[in-house]
């Protein structure tokens, strides 16, 4: 009994307070998103910074009371559940998220595969769903209307790559692709193939391997016979770093080792320790890039951020970037919209057109942010660095690679 | 010719993980009729051992296979005295479900301790080789190699010519016979899965120097034990040893097909694998019983 008059007194209070700011922002209903995550299974790593990008944004919305709706505050909860890694798994669970948890609009999964399948879903409910890590373009090409991506497409994580290539000296010619054999891997490794002839360079060998395979010795022996200048994987962090191991034992020597995913985290540094070092990566986003942001933080303060709500985890890398990113596209257009009505802030998804902390947000007709430029990263001294384009540069690129025995 | 030696040399130091990984697989199935779906999870808290020893007291890699194999026998002991041994004797199903079941189970306690963050061993050596005539030879790999011949000898050894050897052998021909006699069955038991388990752990140990390990990385070994016990066949390690060598071998050569080849290299395995059970079900080295 004490308890229940003690919250009685507790909520009057409440509505004293909220009675005196009048004409400020009310509290409205709250806003709940869906996501369902990879909290267990072989994308586990990946799905947490996922979560930890959308969890940052939430605490800093909230902290702000909310989302502003026709001068109404709605809190924000994101509703996470664990889909195992599973693409028809995670589309299962954001059905479950639409109808069971009433969510207002969704955030995409970790990975293409599962955004594939998610997207179908967001489609069919016409609720729309921000993604951040979905990248293989066969996402955008269904004719979806629900569907939006903050991230650049597949395509163009290698291009930058080819870009810095093609202005260093001594100019390297021929490159060995070595590509995992799912989606998002061959439009990566398709984008090079067809962008490195524009630029001079020549793809000299292109070998497909299967998705997740962690023995790629016969692969690397293979770019050692072609005796490419440069070695590129499209492909993921253990699949990388496979290569970058058996690179070192099989005395492949390269120009350029340049990895689609993994030399941006940092297991790929700790995994590996020196011989981390000189391997280029495309990248999403730096901690080191330049951009003003119309709103939320600027790319420092974000860096600050991160450390103090995850300390002892180092930068954020870009996977918590473009999720967070993915929030921001999300408030703003529902910021626009004044509504909360899934139609409407779809429109104003599609009408967006803003800077923020990871760059551009703007959506092609298809939905997919092509406005953004990846940035080339290199890894000296065991610490990340932004090397391409120049613009944002914080360092030149230490080329060419030495050869294994003259670290 | 020089790529054609090195591509059968990248084969066999290859395979000399997967009769590390192949052999406690096979001791278990053979002796306890039990496929262990929880093997690739103990394989991977063997690396996760020698990570540890390695990050915090720079311990050699090598060095910490001993433990890896002590550790894991205890593990293995433990978990076929406390739980398998309940349903040693129902059908097949359940000891699916209890073995996946426990493979869960592990997997999701080393997440909670390490996370999701890739680790890999990586001593000063690591990458380091001898070349003869343009062939290479990784020191690292070379070793394992040595090493997972060494762990069958001992294991061989050890089944042979020790008397709980002979019991664990008599379990394997006659359970009730063996019981009869008077062999602890339970404790012969836990002796297998616990040999089982040790050979996991150090397998383990010699992948976490040779790729990065997560929780989740062990579940393609247990798959890959299973194709290599079917291959070389049940009942003799020196079959698994043969069988661990020619899969890394086919998966070297899959690997080198040209252009989407190697997405094949694990359909060519399986392949054979269907080859061998229709023409010569008792595997490549096995005998019938």
């Amino acid at each position: 009994m004490r308890r229940w008059a003690l919250l009685a007194a507790v909520a009057i209070a409440a509505i004293a307070c909220g009675g005196s700011t009048t004409g400020g922002p009310t509290t409205g209903s709250t806003i709940v998103l869906g996501a369902p995550l990879g909290l267990t299974g072989s994308l586990t790593k990946e799905s947490i910074l996922t979560q930890q990008g959308y969890n940052l944004w939430q605490d800093w919305i909230n902290a702000r009371g909310g989302i502003v709706v026709n001068n109404v505050k709605h809190p924000v909860t994101i509703k996470y559940y664990d889909d195992t890694s599973n693409a028809n798994q995670s589309a299962v669970l954001m059905q479950k998220l639409i109808t069971e948890d009433k969510a207002n609009f969704l955030l995409g999964p970790y990975g293409s595969a599962a955004t594939a399948t998610d997207a179908a879903i967001a489609e069919q409910n016409e609720i729309p769903m921000v993604e951040a890590n979905g990248a293989a373009q066969s996402i955008f090409n269904q004719g979806y209307k629900y569907t939006f991506g903050v991230l650049s497409p597949a395509n163009k994580y290698l291009q930058g790559v080819i870009d810095m290539a093609a202005t260093l000296s001594p100019k390297p010619t021929t490159i060995a692709m070595l590509s995992a054999d799912d989606n998002f891997s061959l439009e990566v490794a398709e984008g090079v193939n067809t962008y490195a002839a524009t630029k001079g360079l020549n793809v000299v060998l292109y070998k497909k391997y299967k998705n997740g395979a962690t023995n790629l010795s016969a692969e690397v022996q293979a770019a050692k016979a072609a005796n490419a200048d440069i070695v590129l994987n499209s492909g993921h962090l253990q699949e990388a770093i496979a290569i970058n191991k058996a690179a070192k034992e099989q005395k492949v020597n390269a120009k350029i080792f340049a990895y689609s995913v993994g030399p941006s985290t940092p297991d790929f540094i700790t995994a590996l320790g020196k011989d981390a070092d000189y391997v280029y990566g495309g990248s999403q986003w730096t901690p080191q890039v330049k951009y003003t942001p119309a709103f939320y933080l600027s790319v420092a303060e974000y860096v600050a951020a991160y450390k103090a709500k995850y300390p002892g985890l180092g930068d954020p890398d870009y996977h918590v970037a473009e999720s967070t990113a993915a929030c921001l596209a999300l408030q703003r257009a529902i910021e626009k919209a004044g509504s909360l009505d899934p139609k409407k802030v779809r429109d104003a998804l599609a009408a967006l057109d803003v800077t923020v902390f990871f760059g551009q947000v703007k959506f092609d007709s298809r939905g997919i942010n092509i406005y953004k430029p990846m940035v080339v990263e290199q890894i000296q001294n065991g610490a990340h660095h932004t090397v391409f384009p120049d613009s944002v540069a914080d360092a030149k690129p230490q080329y060419p690679t030495p050869a294994w025995d003259q670290r | 010719m020089a790529a054609f030696v090195q591509l059968v040399i990248l084969g066999l130091l290859a395979g000399g993980v997967y009769v590390a990984v192949g052999v406690g697989f096979g001791l278990v199935w053979g002796v306890l009729n039990i496929v262990n779906l929880a093997h690739g999870a103990l394989v991977i808290v063997g690396g996760y051992i020698t990570w540890q020893l390695f990050t915090a007291f720079g311990l050699d890699p090598f060095l910490t296979l001993p433990v890896d194999a002590v550790a894991l026998f205890v593990l293995g002991y433990a978990l076929q005295r406390g739980v398998i041994n309940r349903i040693i004797r129902a059908p097949l199903l359940f000891t699916f479900l209890l073995t996946f079941g426990l493979n869960l189970v592990i997997v999701n306690i080393l997440l909670l301790i390490f996370g999701s963050d890739f680790r890999s061993v990586t001593p000063t050596y690591s990458g380091q080789g001898f070349e003869i005539g343009g062939i290479v030879v990784p020191y690292v790999r070379l070793t394992s190699l040595g090493a997972a011949i060494l762990l069958s000898a001992g294991l061989a050894f050890l089944l042979s010519r020790t008397r709980i050897g002979l019991a664990i052998h008599a379990i394997a021909a006659d359970r009730d016979a063996a019981q009869l006699v008077g062999i602890d069955l339970r404790h012969a038991y836990a002796v297998t899965y616990g040999l089982g388990a040790a050979c996991a752990g150090v397998a383990g140990g010699l992948i976490a120097m040779i790729q990065a390990i997560t929780p989740t990385a062990g579940e393609p070994y247990t798959l890959q034990a299973f194709v290599v016990v079917i291959l070389g066949g049940l009942g003799r390690v020196s079959a698994t040893v043969v069988g661990g060598l020619a899969f890394g071998l086919v998966e070297a050569f899959g690997q080198s097909i040209p252009g989407s080849g190697s997405v094949f290299a694990n359909a060519i395995a399986f392949g054979l694998m269907v080859l061998v059970l229709v023409t010569r079900p008792q595997g490549l080295m096995g005998r019938l019983r």
